[in-house]
């Protein structure tokens, strides 16, 4: 038990500090978007929430947040939903099933891992200004419609899966894609999840890709929606911070209910934003 | 026979049985065309949105166009001369790259191995403190850029307010040329540092525990269990912690354009003052979308990819000597 206190002790006295500094940016967002202006930069500070809650009345009034977050929500399910189609059926077809040069074309598509995505940036802004796509849900849609971390996941894990499974549903005449929807695929609910849980978040956050294709409201996400508000020089302070925890909890919330998978998806893959 | 396998296999599995080469040869022709078929959608979009990409910046490069004109024109080597020669710009966000990154990846490497150590038990509240410094990673960037630019605020931001309390003298944090980056490295190693965490985390946890305790047993303190056991064990982890680091930091765009971009975001305007905070990734990004030069942008793009190359083996040569593989 001694041991155990001395031990423990000085964890505790770094760590919490620590994580408190970390944290606190979110707790100071919640102090400033309940605060009002002439409160906020001042000495010294006033280091608790203020109950402003108009203010958050007031955010939705001036900008079109419910547009924002149908547009964000959309093309992240939108994306998320493709990801776990184009991920299962490849990730199968690279576990299970008879394919000339397989091998050549799985190493390709790890080998499509390593570019990086500013390489990418201004071919793809031109095939979709060439498709006519620009400032459409599609453009933020489609280039993130596969990946690579999805396939090489779901095809680990049908790789696991006992092979007179397939021989049984075989023998009752089952065909490689009724397999995969009604025996496969429902049993790889775990690495679903995961796939479907980091997808989204990094839907969610995207910014610089529809900063650049997007420019009209209709089709904005609301971190670009955030980006004008706060480039608009008449912006509240106050408000702007009303509108970044507008933007932050539903990520927060998703963060908290899906944090194992969250974390074991990136410690497994080293996926940087 | 092999042991693992079931014995039923060998009545449903068809293979032992002889069988005319056409056959087989038809059959693997019709499972091929099934699998191709499987795997299309994803490669289809891999290859149009990735692959081809990867391939089109090299010749992009060699062109000069303004996106709107219906064709581009073909220079040559032009635009890598200007980009070399003739762009002092270019230069100094060259520089100030190499600065962030020497700054935040060792920094943020120390502070997430630190972290990651210290949560490395059996800790009542161990998840509620991983949540707290992994968040940040998580968040979307613009909603927490926001907010640090409160804290930075040059009059009466929360750190100036700090700064004054210990009886040290105000900084004008994204307001000034000598301030601005290192603001943003302070941003980035908050961002980063509990992602580092997590991996180091996962690094810990696969280590065999008997070393550590047999250290124990021998007589050695924390300190010396750390280097002289679980460093050299943990290597492989930190190796790739450091290539990831690496190489996301070379990338730095979107804190430097939510944090400096002016109106618009996509101005020529942003950078900061003097341009203190311009990176590569920024310039790359500004050229090809404030100023519209594809053709230079894409220059850029593939001199950012040949460094981050090169960092990369660099990294990888230097250190698969030192790395400690199990």
């Amino acid at each position: 038990m001694r041991r155990r206190v001395l031990d423990l002790g000085p964890r505790y006295l770094i760590m919490v500090p620590l994580a408190a500094a970390f944290a606190f940016p979110f707790y100071w967002m919640v102090v400033i978007s309940l605060s009002t202006l002439d409160k906020v930069f001042i000495f010294p500070p006033i280091l608790y929430p203020l109950g402003h809650l108009e203010n958050f009345a007031k955010v939705w009034s001036v900008v079109p947040w419910g547009r924002y977050f149908f547009n964000t929500i959309f093309v992240a399910s939108a994306t998320t939903a493709l990801v776990l189609a184009t991920s299962t059926l490849a990730g199968y077809a690279f576990a299970s099933m008879r394919m000339a040069g397989k091998s050549l074309v799985f190493g390709l598509v790890l080998g499509i891992y390593t570019v990086p995505t500013e390489v990418t940036l201004v071919p793809n802004f031109i095939t979709l200004k060439t498709l006519g796509w620009i400032d459409t849900y599609q453009a933020q849609i489609v280039p993130f419609a596969a990946s690579v971390f999805g396939i090489f996941l779901m095809r680990q894990f049908f790789l696991t899966l006992p092979k007179d499974l397939w021989e049984a549903a075989q023998l009752d005449g089952c065909g490689h894609l009724r397999y995969l929807l009604t025996v496969a695929a429902p049993l790889a609910r775990p690495p679903l999840i995961t796939i479907a849980v980091f997808h989204f978040v990094l839907s969610w956050n995207a910014f610089l890709w529809p900063l650049v294709v997007t420019t009209s409201n209709s089709v904005r996400p609301i971190q670009v929606g955030l980006t004008a508000f706060q480039y608009n020089e008449s912006t509240d302070p106050v408000l702007l911070a009303a509108g970044s925890l507008v933007a932050t909890v539903p990520l927060l919330i998703v963060f908290l209910l899906a944090q194992r998978r969250l974390v074991g998806g990136i410690a497994t893959t080293g996926i940087r934003g | 026979m092999d042991p693992s396998r079931p014995l039923t296999t060998t009545t449903t599995t068809t293979a032992v049985v002889p069988r005319p080469p056409l056959i087989a040869r038809r059959r693997l022709v019709r499972e091929s065309l099934g699998g191709y078929a499987f795997t299309a959608p994803a490669l289809v979009v891999l290859v149009v949105f990735i692959l081809f990409p990867a391939f089109w910046i090299f010749w992009l490069s060699l062109q000069k166009w303004d996106l709107i004109a219906a064709n581009p024109d073909f220079i040559g080597l032009a635009n890598y001369e200007r980009l070399f020669l003739r762009d002092a710009l270019f230069r100094q966000a060259v520089w100030q790259t190499l600065y962030f990154v020497g700054v935040t990846v060792p920094i943020s490497i120390a502070l997430g191995l630190l972290m990651a150590v210290l949560l490395n038990a059996k800790l009542p509240g161990r998840d509620l403190l991983r949540s707290a410094v992994f968040a940040p990673y998580v968040m979307p960037v613009v909603a927490t850029a926001i907010i640090w630019t409160f804290m930075f605020h040059p009059y009466a931001g929360l750190l100036n307010s700090v700064l004054h309390v210990f009886g040290l003298p105000k900084l004008a944090w994204l307001d000034r040329p000598e301030t601005v980056l290192p603001s943003i490295m302070l941003f980035s190693i908050w961002q980063y540092s509990g992602y580092n965490t997590v991996i180091f985390l996962a690094g810990l946890a696969n280590l065999p525990p008997e070393l550590n305790e047999a250290a124990r047993v021998d007589g050695a303190n924390a300190w010396q269990r750390f280097w002289s056991v679980t460093w050299p064990l943990l290597t492989p982890t930190t190796y790739f912690v450091l290539l990831i680091s690496t190489i996301g930091s070379f990338k730095v765009v979107q804190p430097i354009l939510v944090f400096t971009g002016g109106v618009g975001g996509a101005t020529i305007s942003g950078g900061g003052p003097d341009k203190a905070a311009e990176t590569i990734g920024y310039y790359l990004y500004t050229q090809a979308f404030g100023s519209f030069r594809a053709g230079y942008a894409g220059a850029i793009s593939v001199v950012l990819f040949l460094i981050v190359m090169a960092v990369t083996g660099l990294q990888v040569g230097v250190l698969r000597r030192r790395v400690f593989y199990q």
